[in-house]
């Protein structure tokens, strides 16, 4: 019954047995079983799928054949978007992290209007799609029953409610506990972590302080006997709903939390140097001309608009959290759509993890840049992490087939400071040793000075390997 | 029947303090939704029958039917 080519399945979608997401010819699509039938006809005419997709809440799509199903046993078989780049909650912000939690309780409300609930909450079902957060799992609605508590509560407070309190009230770098938690923080390490002022918020000592002593306390239920069945009203589910918006909702980052990203801001060099910085910048990404850009330690991304102007799709990274978070806000002012902030270092890329380290990708698989832009960033890696720039020529190689790279020379005033506190072991960090670096994995294409500045720009394509 | 589908494990602590909590909190709940619609029934009236111009009963902005 399967068609040919063959059906290759998302090794991250096995958790969930109503169905799952496999490619076919390189098309996504996600098949949905047998056994969840009765849910998924109930999503259908309750109207809730229409409703969402009509609010932008989930990903749109389409129907496909029956026949493109990956297994037998398959009810349906939809043709969702597909998202350009799969971003991880441990490389969002706070204020993206923030978003993905809100959009999963409007989810839920609109669910909830419509007779129907979440069957879970978790971050990985919330993806970036045109800079705005949208839920991808098609499959994450079911009839809701009339006295039922909230299912997904737990997993929500440990995917949202946890990271975001533990960024909000200790330290915005802890939203990385995600990145070793794959199933979300565990409470009782957030509420060991969180400061005990925050026992007297409501909303933090109810979902993360209370919640942690109660399930300590039922660790062991049903165990001897069977758990006791709770049950709740609708209108208490709401209420509780309710709770958790006004929780995230309340949460917030202290302000000097995002002041120390003030670096693209303190230029160290001239108006004249900047212009043409920005003119050399423009000019080689439309000689480029292609499709998705990847703008490497973008900073708050000011070269990221440019290429947005020139028609590039933008992941913007950057290793440092305040300046995401910054970026982000940024963005959101200026109602930009084209730019994706992400918390990523290139020297420690995020790894892949889960089962089999193959259910969240790492950074270096899912790198899918026509072009590379990487100003004021090798001196970085080069100096302030080690890395011998033949090294750093071969990680650019793999993010994407074109490289706009930015050489600072030793005398730069950035260059300086890096080596202010250290010994200069690089004697090979120099205009020629980059050019003879970079040209084992490069040609070079153009090369063009910075005015008013020592820097210089070059435009590289990859050599055929 | 509904727990077929329910894949992942909601916790037996997290089911107990949930209801406690929505218990406690379905109070303040129900207050302010009953001041809201209370306050949306008498914002609505001075706009008399021009009924496109109704307010919403969250609008506490500039609203041309706010007393200053």
């Amino acid at each position: 019954m399967t068609a040919s080519p063959a059906a290759e399945r998302e090794p991250g979608s096995y958790r969930d047995p109503s169905g799952f997401i496999f490619r076919r010819d390189g098309v996504l699509y996600r098949q949905v079983s047998q056994s969840f039938a009765d849910e998924w006809a109930a999503f259908e005419s309750s109207g809730l799928h229409a409703a969402l997709q009509a609010k932008d809440l989930l990903i749109p799509d389409q129907p496909a054949e029956l026949d493109l199903a990956a297994e037998a046993g398959a009810v349906a078989v939809i043709r969702p978007e597909p998202i350009s780049f799969i971003s991880y909650p441990f490389e969002w912000s706070f204020s993206q992290l923030k978003e993905a939690a809100l959009l999963t309780l409007a989810a839920q409300a609109l669910a909830a209007e419509h007779g129907m609930t979440l069957r879970d909450a978790s971050a990985y079902n919330v993806q970036f799609l045109r800079g705005r957060p949208i839920m991808i799992d098609t499959l994450s609605f079911e009839r809701a029953a009339p006295d039922k508590p909230w299912k997904p509560y737990r997993q929500f407070c440990e995917h949202f409610v946890a990271p975001l309190a533990l960024m909000a009230h200790r330290d915005g770098r802890l939203g990385l506990l995600l990145r070793t938690y794959v199933d979300g923080v565990p409470l009782d390490l957030a509420s060991e972590l969180l400061p005990r002022g925050t026992r007297w918020s409501p909303g933090l000592a109810a979902h993360v302080h209370l919640h942690a002593r109660a399930q300590r306390q039922h660790a062991d239920e049903g165990r001897d006997a069977a758990p006791r069945a709770v049950t709740m009203s609708a209108t208490r589910r709401l209420a509780l709903l309710d709770h958790l918006r006004r929780t995230i909702e309340g949460l917030r980052l202290p302000a000097r939390g995002t002041e120390w990203a003030d670096y693209a801001d303190q230029t160290s060099y001239s108006n004249v140097a900047t212009a043409s910085k920005d003119a050399i910048v423009r000019e080689m990404l439309v000689a480029v001309s292609a499709k998705r850009a990847w703008d490497v330690g973008a900073n708050t991304g000011r070269y990221s608009v440019i290429a947005a102007d020139a028609g590039y799709e933008v992941v913007a990274l950057d290793s440092d959290w305040a300046a995401v978070e910054r970026h982000h806000l940024a963005l959101r002012k200026a109602g930009e759509q084209r730019i994706m902030p992400l918390l990523a270092d290139l020297a420690d890329p995020s790894p892949a993890i889960g089962w089999e380290n193959r259910e969240r990708r790492s950074l270096l698989e899912r790198a899918n840049a026509d072009v590379v832009i990487a100003l004021a960033l090798v001196h970085h890696l080069a100096i302030g992490r080690n890395v011998p720039l033949g090294m750093v020529a071969e990680l650019m190689g793999r993010l994407g087939p074109n490289l706009i790279v930015e050489f600072v020379p030793k005398g730069d005033p950035m260059v300086r400071r890096l080596l202010a506190t250290r010994e200069d072991i690089f004697p090979g960090y120099s205009l020629e040793g980059f050019r003879t670096a970079f040209s084992t994995r490069f040609t070079i294409v153009d090369e063009r000075p910075v005015e008013d500045s020592t820097r210089v720009i070059f435009r590289m394509a990859r050599r055929a390997p | 029947m509904h727990l077929v589908f329910g894949y992942i494990d909601p916790g037996a602590g997290s089911l107990v303090i949930q209801a406690i909590i929505a218990g406690i909190v379905s109070i303040p709940f129900f207050f302010r939704n009953a001041i809201r619609s209370t306050v949306g029934r008498f914002r609505r009236k001075p706009s008399g029958g021009a009924a496109s111009q109704s307010v919403s009963s969250e609008d506490t902005g500039a609203s041309p039917t706010k007393p200053e």
